[in-house]
């Protein structure tokens, strides 16, 4: 589903990259957490294929500790990485029972992104920063937590009605000496599967566009993502939004409009 | 070396494949070859005709007694309810469907699970008869089925991932969806659930590779159909047989689904009761409900229907499906004909080509409604004073009693077909109610009865009983009589073989043409659904859904006493011979 064709498009490089990154990979760099995390488990499942880099360019911005667990505000922030080509990024949660938290791909924007997730315990919250050239930038913090994030059913559960309001997108614009903003939300549960009887059900893909339709930036969110989440996306110079659009691991669709 | 082997391995798999089962993409072609093909069940009711019949005779009378168990798989969870899903199977993985709209893919030769998906379902949803559904559909990469929420979903077959979505209709007007879609030159057709809340039947064509709307055609007169989002024409003539403005609420739900016939190239689907159930409120044949509908799949249009019940007053619902098969005339000509075993307690046979009427006659012991059915007129001749009385402007009409009860002769249980016997076999069930009518108005989203009802056995020892009748002569040729209802299907094979699944638990296996039981199983739970054969590694295997439930426990009345110390379940079984 996601396209990661860009390797086909440097086949050589990329072969290089394989090779020197199956010699790197050996390596594991130390996590700079130390005990706190299992670094080696979550590179093994979700930082593969090139040298990996703790990196501080990399930022990670949560809470020193979690005052909702069900609501914890994490801001993933590379771009003090200007010059260096990626291709995504990739955002887990060390001790969650559903690692991976979601997938960024900022084509046409800056690297930052700002989101809620749902915390089980007090875990690391890692950003893996995947380059074209194959290489892996990481940053790490750790948010404390008295848990419970993600075994609760969602609060719209118990909200009649929820099916009408569910997809509804609200999205604004905000202009800056610094560059644009893009603040938008999404209604939706996200259940995670782990409350008895209440399927997993979550947004499974996100597409920003431009008034050109070009899309600028696709995430790809996962179960860990607070319910109702709120993306929060900095633009890169003179930009325009014009269309959020996605859809849930059921096919239901989500569209809004920016005029 | 290596590379000569593996080029002779896929010639032998390609070989073998022609045979039995075909891997990669379904197809139309393949599909309208399922009741054949033998090594896949690639639609409800083993084949578009429905005639659930298997040319398989591997099993057979002579060895049935060492079936034996291969492994049984569990749905699980906290939502244990009704199990009514007929599998289908397709390049060595089972698909079936469990009560609260899920969906499991599972590996046919070891049972172990490749995915599933659950369906999030709203709080509000208004399914009449318990949580249900009957089965998928497979086409191309996709396997496709509907929700209790009113939508259809297409999932990738490899990995259970969401590939379209589309809504069939309003979940909180009071629409649903249980049966198995079908499958007919690339359109998956489906009907929809509802009838008690005075929604309107209709049957939609979507392309089933990406969901987009091709026609619909509604099943009660003064609806309008489109095609390509074009108007398509009226269905009937706007208050030919409804008064005022009662077709706009007329019901007739299409919850069963639809069986196909290339032969005749039309679609038949079977209509559900005109709402409300009080019938003195819509005087008139309230066409088309409780019919046979046959439509052109190309055209979206009606090309004949059959009325089994004419201004039904009991809930005579004749969703049941029309199944098609070649009967021989007095001269010895084939006809391409259908047999039907309504609701209402008779089993019609029709010519598939023009919904003339060919034989009809009662498959269950008592009928009050109706005396007979008329072959010369094709109506049935009333008994008047069986009919509900008017309420007017009291609180409750005059109580009749009256057989079969609204449960039908026959329900959703599917009927089977043996070419090689010439015979139908019908789970049937004895049943009677005491039926009243009550003033009713419509409310969006609420039940639109009109009527209050008492269900009653009619004998002490006996309600289900599988019948195999002779649709030429109208003879009952054998029966094996059963404590409880019967709920689940039958299916018949070239291995002489008829099985069936019984509330008590029991998946049974007589023998086609005396019906002495063979052999039976305890699968731990009520059976309410059919079961399906294939064949892999030349080795056939017949499987079966468990688990409790259905409508009987919801609406049975007296019948209660017989079912309710019954326990839910769910779970698959697969049975093959013991080496």
């Amino acid at each position: 589903m996601k396209p990661h064709l860009i390797a086909l498009k440097h086949g050589l490089p990329v072969t290089l990259a394989c090779v020197f990154a199956a010699s790197a990979a050996a390596q594991t760099p130390v996590d700079p957490l130390g005990d706190r995390g299992r670094w080696a488990d979550m590179q093994r499942q979700f930082y593969q294929g090139g040298e990996i880099t703790f990196d501080p360019r990399v930022r990670v911005e949560v809470p020193p500790t979690a005052e909702d667990a069900m609501n914890v505000p994490v801001a993933v922030d590379a771009r003090a990485l200007a010059g260096e080509a990626i291709e995504r990024i990739v955002v887990v949660a060390d001790y969650n029972p559903i690692l991976k938290v979601l997938e960024f791909e900022p084509t046409g924007v800056a690297p930052y992104l700002a989101f809620r997730i749902k915390v089980q315990q007090s875990t690391p919250v890692r950003a893996g920063v995947k380059l074209r050239d194959g290489r892996w930038l990481v940053g790490s913090a750790i948010v404390n937590s008295q848990g419970g994030g993600c075994t609760a059913p969602s609060t719209g559960r118990g909200v009649a009605g929820w099916e009408r309001t569910l997809n509804t997108v609200s999205a604004r614009q905000f202009s800056s000496a610094a560059g644009d903003r893009l603040r938008f939300s999404v209604l939706h549960p996200m259940d995670t599967g782990l409350a008895n009887g209440i399927p997993a059900f979550f947004i499974d893909e996100l597409n920003i566009r431009d008034a050109e339709g070009r899309t600028v930036a696709r995430i790809w969110p996962a179960e860990p993502v607070s319910e109702n989440p709120v993306f929060t996306l900095e633009l890169a110079g003179v930009q325009r939004v014009t269309q959020i659009d996605g859809r849930d691991n059921n096919g239901n669709k989500l569209l809004g409009s920016l005029r | 070396m290596q590379r000569k082997t593996l080029s002779m391995l896929v010639a032998a798999a390609f070989a073998g494949a022609s045979l039995t089962a075909v891997a990669g993409p379904v197809t139309d072609d393949m599909i309208l070859n399922d009741a054949k093909s033998t090594g896949d069940v690639l639609s409800f009711g083993m084949g578009t005709q429905g005639q659930r019949y298997s040319t398989l005779s591997k099993i057979n009378t002579g060895n049935v007694s060492k079936l034996v168990p291969a492994w049984a798989f569990q749905f699980g969870g906290e939502k244990q309810r009704g199990q009514e899903s007929q599998p289908v199977i397709h390049d060595g993985k089972i698909f079936v469907t469990a009560s609260y709209s899920r969906m499991y893919a599972v590996d046919a030769k070891t049972g172990r699970e490749l995915w599933q998906y659950d369906h999030r379902l709203p709080e509000g949803i208004m399914p009449c008869c318990d949580v249900v559904n009957r089965g998928a559909a497979l086409y191309d990469n996709l396997v496709i089925f509907g929700t209790l929420d009113a939508q259809l979903v297409a999932l990738d077959q490899n990995t259970g991932k969401v590939v379209w979505k589309e809504k069939l209709d309003e979940f909180s007007a009071g629409y649903s969806y249980t049966a198995a879609p079908l499958v007919v030159k690339g359109l998956v057709i489906t009907g929809v659930s509802g009838g008690e809340f005075g929604i309107v039947g209709r049957l939609d064509a979507r392309d089933a590779k990406t969901g987009k709307i091709v026609w619909t055609r509604p099943v009660v007169e003064g609806h309008m159909g489109y095609l390509n989002g074009k108007e398509n024409g009226i269905t009937g003539e706007t208050n030919a047989s409804w008064p005022g403005d009662t077709w706009k609420t007329g019901g007739s739900s299409t919850w069963l689904g639809a069986t196909y016939d290339a032969k005749t190239n039309l679609v038949y689907v079977g209509t559900g009761n005109p709402a409300p159930w009080n019938s003195h409120t819509r005087p008139g044949d309230n066409l088309y409900s409780c019919s046979t509908v046959a439509i052109n799949p190309d055209t979206g249009k009606i090309v004949w229907h059959y009325q089994n019940t004419p201004n039904d007053g009991w809930d005579y619902d004749g969703v049941n499906e029309f199944v098609t098969f070649d009967m021989k005339g007095a001269d010895g000509k084939a006809v391409r004909a259908g047999g039907k075993a309504d609701r209402n307690g008779f089993f019609y046979v029709n010519d598939a080509e023009t919904g003339k009427l060919l034989n009809a006659f009662p498959f269950v012991d008592k009928v009050t409604w109706a005396s007979k059915i008329d072959l010369a007129s094709g109506r049935p001749v009333y008994n008047d004073d069986n009919r509900p009385g008017n309420p007017g402007a009291d609180k409750q009409g005059k109580t009749v009693f009256s057989a079969p009860s609204f449960l039908g002769g026959k329900n959703q249980q599917q009927i089977a077909y043996s070419p090689d016997t010439g015979l139908f076999y019908v789970p049937a069930n004895e049943w009677g109610m005491d039926i009243w009518n009550e003033p009713i108005s419509y409310k969006k989203g609420a039940a639109f009865l009109g009527a209050g009802f008492n269900i009653k056995p009619l004998n002490e020892d006996y309600i289900g009983a599988l019948r195999a009748f002779d649709p030429k002569s109208g003879k009952k040729v054998w029966e094996v009589k059963n404590n409880a209802p019967l709920w689940g299907g039958a299916m018949t094979t070239k291995g002489g073989l008829v099985f069936y699944g019984t509330p008590e638990g029991h998946l049974k296996a007589l023998d086609a043409k005396s019906g002495k039981e063979l052999w039976a199983f305890q699968t731990g739970s009520g059976v309410v659904a059919p079961p399906v054969t294939w064949e892999q590694d030349g080795e056939q295997y017949i499987a079966v859904v468990s688990g409790w439930g259905g409508a009987v426990p919801l609406w049975g009345g007296d019948v209660a006493k017989r079912v309710n110390f019954l326990n839910q379940g769910g779970a698959l079984w697969v049975f093959k011979l013991a080496k």
